[in-house]
């Protein structure tokens, strides 16, 4: 832990009391704006080597460069804000995030643009006791994909490797 | 003569104007190049004109994973028609177990639109057919029994003595089908820790295998299993041996045989010396990561710069700088200490003895490191080559891929699979090469019970209205 911004601001007669935690990957050597979760009050803060240089100042009006990894608020119970909140907290914007958001890639062609039966759902095509045929009548049972190929072989964009 | 004259009429054809060699030299002449020959005898591509060696054995595979299921593709590769018995509507567990994000290929069975078989399935149960059948029922019984009387052999993998207490293990198959080869797959195996299941990694941690795989503690390593289940697959391999070795001994003597194997002990068998050396010194091997034991210089180095620092995935961006790098013999070693300018290496490390040793290994290859540190993998790659040593990129997955040597020898290859479409494989092309009964690849794999008819009925003669029945019954 780098260091936390222990928000006292007055908000409704009473101190926020908020901890807002610097998360040192982001914070350790940094220079800029960041905003307390819970009441959004600015402030400038100058970090060297994971410490508090200079700040928090109060910056009333302006916009924070980045906020706080995460947030709570210790002296009620620990209520508090995860990372990835927006308006609140840091979003995600690192690389691999967008493949945990829980969309699933269907895919329907390969890398070198043929056909591939890969995405769901399927539509029932067995016959008795489940049993299926050798051979899958793709132009009959996904004629959407059929279409998309047959645009895909007219681009060009089917290759044999 | 007239004798002559007559020989000469019944002559179809003038030996000297036949095409081809007609001395022993003009022979040796005319022989195309090894390549040529190799190239034409396996004919890559062109596997499915040739005959399937194991036509005529009928398996089955009563298996789950990858290991058991492994050593029965082998089998459907060569020919044999193999018959996978999964859980109704469910099938094996492996198809569940996918890589991330879906990487599956619909459909599973008409009753789960939303589930697939994941990739993982790949490799270990191709070419085979697919029934499903619920054992602890007595219709189910007969069923298993029927089939046992039709086929050669099995392979299971469940727990200790399961197959035994459910009235299926080779005590009572044997009695059914005297000539049945039956193959119990079990983790452990029998002996003190018969109630343990068993895993690939269990198998690489409990023969050792892990306690050497991987850097050494002084340089930050642990013990290491290999990524993928490099151990199932081996063991799957080997009880193919051993199926084959029971075939050929059947064929001689008419009687089955129980094969027995354990996947721990299985991974032993690649550990080398380290038994022996044991036994004669009292010394237990230790991990030695990249480099090697027994040869300097002999390992995997990093370079300091990838090969292509602009790419976006991470495995091409920051992992392509390493090299595997040869030059253990004295010339070749001075070759390398000239090349990272560092002649004085050579002239106190001058015997491969004395560079073997563990302090000089840590001096050499830092030594190379520090000179690489500069360069790309494949700058690295060709001051090597050029200098007549052996070095080599280590290749992430995608440039196995573009690689012209696997592609020459359809090693990885493009298959139109007759139900799940166009699929990157290597599965049977992976293993190795014969002229005259390849291994092939016919499908990926198939639904759950997508045979259940062209067995219960085509083969078994179970009629229709029964097999709708069982099916609606969970049965099958």
């Amino acid at each position: 832990m780098t260091d936390i911004i222990w928000c006292k601001k007055e908000i409704g007669g009473k101190p926020c009391n908020t901890v807002n935690y610097l998360d040192p990957y982001c914070f350790w050597n940094w220079e800029g704006k960041t905003a307390c979760a819970e009441c959004g009050t600015v402030y400038y803060i100058h970090m060297i080597q994971g410490h508090m240089y200079e700040g928090p100042i109060e910056k009333p009006g302006e916009e924070p460069d980045m906020r706080p990894l995460y947030a709570d608020k210790p002296l009620e119970g620990y209520a508090n804000y995860l990372p990835g909140i927006e308006g609140r907290t840091r979003p995600y914007h690192c690389l691999p995030r967008h493949i945990y958001l829980g969309k699933a890639d269907m895919v329907k062609f390969s890398i070198r643009g043929r056909p591939v039966r890969g995405w769901r759902p399927q539509p029932p095509s067995a016959g008795v006791a489940g049993s299926f045929g050798y051979f899958w009548d793709i132009e009959k049972l996904s004629p959407e994909v059929w279409e998309e190929y047959q645009e895909k072989l007219k681009k060009g964009e089917v290759k044999d490797w | 003569m007239d004798w002559e004259k007559e020989i000469n009429k019944m002559k179809v054809c003038d030996f000297d104007e036949l095409p081809g060699p007609k001395s022993k030299e003009e022979l040796e002449e005319m022989k195309m190049p090894f390549e040529e020959y190799c190239k034409k005898v396996f004919d890559v591509g062109n596997e499915f004109v040739k005959p399937d060696a194991l036509k005529g054995i009928r398996w089955l595979s009563t298996t789950m994973y990858i290991f058991t299921p492994h050593s029965v593709t082998n089998l459907a590769e060569l020919g044999a028609e193999c018959i996978k018995v999964e859980m109704p509507r469910m099938g094996d567990p492996m198809r569940h177990t996918s890589p991330f994000n879906e990487a599956y290929l619909y459909p599973l069975h008409d009753t789960r639109p939303m589930s697939g078989t994941g990739l993982g399935f790949t490799n270990a149960n191709s070419n085979e057919y697919y029934i499903t059948m619920d054992y602890h029922v007595p219709e189910a019984k007969k069923l298993f029994y029927n089939l046992v009387k039709m086929s050669d052999g099995l392979t299971e993998c469940y727990r200790h003595g399961t197959f035994d207490r459910w009235q299926q293990g080779y005590r009572t198959l044997m009695e059914i089908n005297p000539r049945f080869i039956y193959v119990w797959g079990g983790g452990f195996g029998y002996g003190p820790k018969i109630f343990g299941g068993s895993y690939d990694i269990l198998g690489q941690a409990h023969a050792g295998l892990a306690s050497v795989t991987g850097a050494h503690e002084d340089f930050g390593g642990h013990a290491t299993k290999a990524t993928n289940w490099c151990i199932d697959w081996y063991s799957g391999s080997q009880i193919t041996t051993a199926i084959l070795a029971a075939l050929y001994w059947r064929s001689k003597t008419g009687l089955g045989t129980m094969i027995e194997f354990s996947q721990v002990q299985a991974a032993t068998r690649c550990l080398g010396y380290t038994a022996p050396l044991y036994g004669k010194f009292g010394i237990v091997r230790q991990r030695w990561g990249n480099w090697d034991t027994q040869l300097c210089v002999h390992g995997i180095v990093m370079t300091g710069k990838t090969d292509f620092p602009d790419a976006i995935n991470p495995q091409d961006k920051f992992e392509s700088r390493y090299v595997v790098l040869s030059a253990f013999q004295d010339a070749d070693f001075q070759e390398l200490c000239n090349i990272i300018k560092k002649p004085d290496l050579f002239s106190r490390y001058k015997t491969h003895k004395e560079r073997v040793g563990a302090p000089a290994q840590i001096e050499i290859y830092k030594a190379i490191e520090d000179w690489a540190a500069d360069k790309t993998r494949s700058e690295v790659v060709r001051i090597f080559r050029d200098a007549g040593l052996l070095a080599m990129p280590v290749m992430n997955d995608r440039e196995v891929y573009e690689s012209e040597h696997f592609r020459i020898r359809g090693t990885v290859r493009w298959n139109d699979d007759p139900l799940f479409g166009d699929v990157l494989i290597q599965s049977a092309y992976s293993a190795g090469l014969m002229s005259r009964t390849p291994r092939k690849h016919k499908w990926l794999w198939r639904p759950v019970g997508a045979d259940n008819v062209k067995i219960y009925h085509e083969l078994l003669g179970v009629p229709m209205s029964k097999i709708k029945e069982l099916y609606e019954k969970g049965i099958l």
